[in-house]
């Protein structure tokens, strides 16, 4: 396991190498520069390159490659070009509140979704399995920044219910502990706070959790159905076993293979629409952040930003897959 | 409503100009300067639309100004509370409520800041403030010359990357460069500020040179005035290059002392807040609201949906489209005076463009009230020339192009040129406050100019690849405009033709001669004179098309008494006010 684990990090480290040297050929070959983000639009031609020479964009693409990596290794990613903020800063402030999205998402989404797809797989051809598929098969298709608006449309203007916009209402006083708005509150006994924050997490939420959900609510339909049909479920069942030791010991396990592989792509995936809900409700995680330094040229956050969430992505599926050994004894032995 | 008669209101302005060479302030701003009524919207000048709301004793909600916070919603988030250190606006929206300047702007005037009055030689290189009494920082100090004199001795002596123009772009755009320019930095020209002298509460400042961006470049933001003791706490602090992180004193609070009507409380970078507080001994009208807080939604829409669902209680940048259903509504939608511009560009390398006659055709051909009506925000006006009306050297003999497309395709026909064919480029992924639809501009002058028998082959650029390719030439045609930093129209004519560049393609020495000539007039009435000459030299050419001024919109709550709102969104939040009854 340990050698299995090095070397999935090793693995991670070409990874990384590669997809740097990949985005940075990439960015440098967009048109246009951050000078002209930068500077007002009637800054002289001489202020602009002035700015591109102090910012080093006239050396050789190597060096400027060479500068990146020499300070990547040391987890110096430079300072974003438009906040003037070291990018490890930005990072910092930015991630807990896209953290704190996705995983109230996946907790939707894996809450319900789950329980949904075995009932539909278990259910198959009722009113419920035909509701749990077209649903699912909604969920896929609507666009998340659409649906995002349409619950923030209903539910915080016309209704009222919950807030528009932000993690927590202005000005609220809170301690950070963790960078996660409901934790905290929850770690310190402030339970104003956390609540403020449920109600302010609520809809982006259930926005981005809608793909998720329905992917999962599928794949464990599917998984389950395979499942159902095995020889050992059938002589579980002809043995006399409890319907919930079946269902936890021989239906859910041996199903959840094909899921947990599907969470974590879908934790990754997370990352992308979490640009659009966290923009729509200005939720201030890194979704926006990513989006304004594409828009900038802001290559020092774009290449950090990145980055991490490369080695999240990864991270998650070495978790994802180290944890098949817990699921199924099998992939333990053949390890 | 500011009503004046366009006459009236030039010779206002022509006399404040002679009064200001003199150190003497007018009464301008907002609530003066009424000139009459005037029968048509032709008539009107649009600078600075007068408030007609006033805010009475009974009017004021004491208890929500004491308890609640004012939340208003910026399009973005600051960069430094180092004033010098910053070039945007969301920058300079914060700051301008904690730090004061020498001299500030009421509407385009240039009017008393920090200093009662000042007086220039007449040479225009030494411009000697007299400062208010009473004046007092955050930390207790009190102003004098000495402190003035203190903060420009700082900038003048910045090292390394403090000289990087990403963060004192405008020091140096308006003193040229430091005291010893770092070769690391990029700029070449020699800075002409000479020294400042003290006298108590006397302060002159000294350039080598004059040039027309005093008095008008001590209102800028970036210049603002921080306290000694806070230019002591920094003075070891260094940004080796251009792209260092910005020094951390300047995005936390504490450490920086301005004089304004707000304290800095905190800057809370994850939740995107700058939270102020109201400074009790500050020199003028204390501010009415105990707590200001600017929190960033990036997002249009977004940020009016919040003011609706009372998140927040006002925002900046509301959407053209939006503005009547927010007045609908019941929420306050006050038009701010224009100072920017918008033009469509003629580059004349690309032939048939070097033709007098052909520019001409085009600009009979488009239908810029059309753009004014259906696109700009309530208060928007057709632009005759490249600066807006409210500037020194406006001029009412410019060539002007009613629409006419008969007139155009004669015009096209005579030329030799019935059969064009032009390549017209907009930007795709931005809204600019002189712009706010660019796509929809570009569909009406390409209709216009489709009508003409032009035919129009669109090119769609993203902003930041935009300005590169339209300075390089590329564009035959394309869409550009500014947004005036102070009362100066070399802010405007300058940067645009001072000079041959490729992003215009022409070179005519009369009009180069003509801009040098009034930029570096130091007698404010005889300078006024030169800009119109420079005006009318300009339309003369017809490099482009001047085709509007818009005011970016502001939209505030209905239990909200606004601040005056300010062409060049310098808007004071001390004057806000929570009001009873609606």
């Amino acid at each position: 396991m340990l050698r299995y684990t090095v070397k999935r990090l090793l693995q991670l480290s070409v990874a990384l190498l590669g997809l740097s040297l990949l985005l940075f050929a990439w960015f440098k070959a967009l048109p246009g520069g951050p000078e002209n983000q930068l500077l007002p639009e009637n800054a002289t031609d001489q202020q602009r390159e002035a700015l591109r020479a102090a910012l080093g964009l006239d050396e050789p693409i190597w060096v400027q490659y060479a500068d990146f990596l020499g300070r990547a290794v040391r987890l110096d990613f430079g300072s974003s070009l438009s906040s003037g903020r070291p990018v490890a800063t930005e990072l910092a402030d930015r991630l807990p509140a896209t953290i704190e999205l996705s995983l109230a998402a996946m907790l939707i989404a894996v809450g319900l979704g789950i329980p949904l797809g075995y009932l539909a797989a278990k259910r198959r051809g009722t009113w419920l399995d035909f509701t749990a598929v077209s649903g699912s098969l909604l969920g896929t298709c609507i666009p998340i920044f659409f649906l995002a608006a349409m619950l923030k449309v209903v539910f915080a203007q016309e209704l009222g219910w919950l807030p528009t916009t932000f993690r927590l209402s202005a000005g609220a006083d809170y301690t950070d502990v963790t960078g996660l708005r409901v934790l905290d509150g929850l770690i310190t006994g402030e339970f104003d706070i956390a609540w403020d924050a449920v109600k302010h997490l609520i809809l982006p939420a259930i926005a981005l959790s809608s793909i998720p959900l329905a992917v999962i609510v599928r794949i464990t339909r599917a998984s389950v159905l395979d499942v159902v049909g095995e020889d050992y479920v059938r002589t579980a069942d002809a043995k006399g076993l409890k319907p919930s030791v079946i269902r936890g010991r021989h239906v859910m396990r041996n199903a959840m293979l094909p899921i947990a592989t599907i969470i974590g792509l879908l934790l990754g995936s997370l990352f992308a629409g979490a640009v659009l809900t966290e923009s729509v409700f200005s939720f201030g995680g890194i979704g926006s952040f990513v989006y304004q330094a594409t828009t900038e040229r802001d290559y020092p956050a774009l290449m950090g930003f990145i980055l991490v969430i490369a080695v999240f992505y990864v991270v998650i599926n070495l978790l994802v897959d180290l944890s098949y050994g817990l699921l199924d004894p099998r992939v333990r032995v053949r390890s | 409503m500011r009503t004046s008669p366009t006459p009236v209101r030039r010779a206002l302005a022509a006399a404040a100009g002679a009064a200001l060479a003199v150190g003497l302030f007018t009464a301008c701003g907002s609530d003066g300067d009424t000139g009459g009524d005037a029968d048509t919207a032709e008539d009107f000048d649009f600078s600075c639309p007068e408030r007609t709301d006033e805010l009475t004793e009974d009017l004021i909600d004491t208890e929500a100004n004491e308890s609640q916070p004012f939340v208003f919603g910026t399009p973005g988030d600051p960069t430094s509370l180092d004033p010098i250190l910053a070039s945007d606006g969301e920058t300079f929206r914060v700051n301008r409520q904690v730090f004061d300047t020498l001299l500030d702007a009421d509407c385009t005037d240039t009017v008393p800041g920090l200093a009662e009055s000042f007086e220039q030689n007449p040479e225009g290189t030494e411009w000697t403030f007299h400062l208010r009494e009473g004046v007092t920082f955050h930390d207790g100090t009190a102003l004098d010359g000495a402190a003035v004199c203190k903060n420009f001795d700082r900038w003048a002596n910045f090292k390394g990357g403090f000289q990087s123009p990403n963060f004192t772009y405008y020091y140096s755009a308006v003193f040229g460069g430091f005291a010893e320019n770092d070769p690391a930095m990029g700029i070449e020209t020699e800075s002409i500020f000479e020294g400042c002298t003290a006298d108590g509460l006397d302060v002159t400042i000294s350039i080598s040179q004059y040039t027309s961006s005093f008095p008008g470049a001590f209102t800028l933001e970036s210049l603002s005035i921080i306290s000694p003791a806070s230019i002591d706490a920094v003075a070891d602090v260094t940004i080796p290059a251009a792209d260092s992180p910005l020094p951390e004193y300047t995005q936390t609070v504490g450490t920086l002392a301005g004089t304004g009507p707000y304290m800095l409380e905190d800057w809370n970078h994850s939740e995107q807040e700058v939270t102020l507080t109201r400074f009790d001994d500050y020199w003028g009208e204390p501010a009415k609201v105990k707590t200001l807080i600017f929190k960033t939604i990036s997002d249009e829409t977004a940020r009016r949906q919040a003011l609706e669902a009372g998140d927040i209680h006002g925002y900046d940048l509301a959407a053209p489209a939006d503005a009547q259903a927010l007045l609908d509504a019941g929420f306050q939608v006050p038009i701010r005076g224009v100072f920017n511009l918008l033009y469509l560009a003629y580059t004349q390398s690309h032939a048939p463009l070097e033709n007098h006659a052909v520019r001409e055709a085009l600009s009979y051909a488009i239908d810029r009230q059309r753009i004014v009506d259906s696109v700009l925000p309530a208060g928007g006006m057709v632009a005759t020339q490249f600066i807006p009306p409210s500037l020194e050297g406006y001029s009412e003999d410019v060539p002007t192009y009613d629409y006419d497309t008969e007139k155009a395709k004669d015009m096209l026909a005579e030329a030799g040129a019935e059969d064009l064919t032009l390549t017209f480029c907009y930007p795709t992924d931005v809204t600019r406050p002189y712009m706010p639809a660019p796509k929809d501009i570009f569909d009406i002058i390409a209709s216009d100019l489709e009508a003409a028998g032009v035919t129009v082959e669109a090119r769609p650029i993203t902003w930041v690849e935009y300005i590169p390719t339209t300075r390089s030439g590329e564009c035959p045609l394309y869409l550009l405009g500014w947004t005036g930093d102070f009362a100066d129209p070399y802010n405007f004519l300058g940067t645009w033709f001072a000079a041959p560049s490729t992003e215009w393609g022409f070179d005519n020495q009369e009009v180069f001669d003509s801009i040098a000539a009034a930029n570096t007039e130091p007698d404010a009435e005889a300078r006024v004179d030169l800009w119109k000459t420079a005006n009318e030299a300009v339309m003369a050419e017809l490099p482009g098309l001047p085709i509007s001024s818009s005011p970016p919109s502001i939209a505030f709550a209905p239990n909200v008494y606004p601040p005056d709102v300010s062409p060049l969104t310098r808007e004071d939040f001390s004057q806000v006010s929570f009001t009873t009854g609606s």
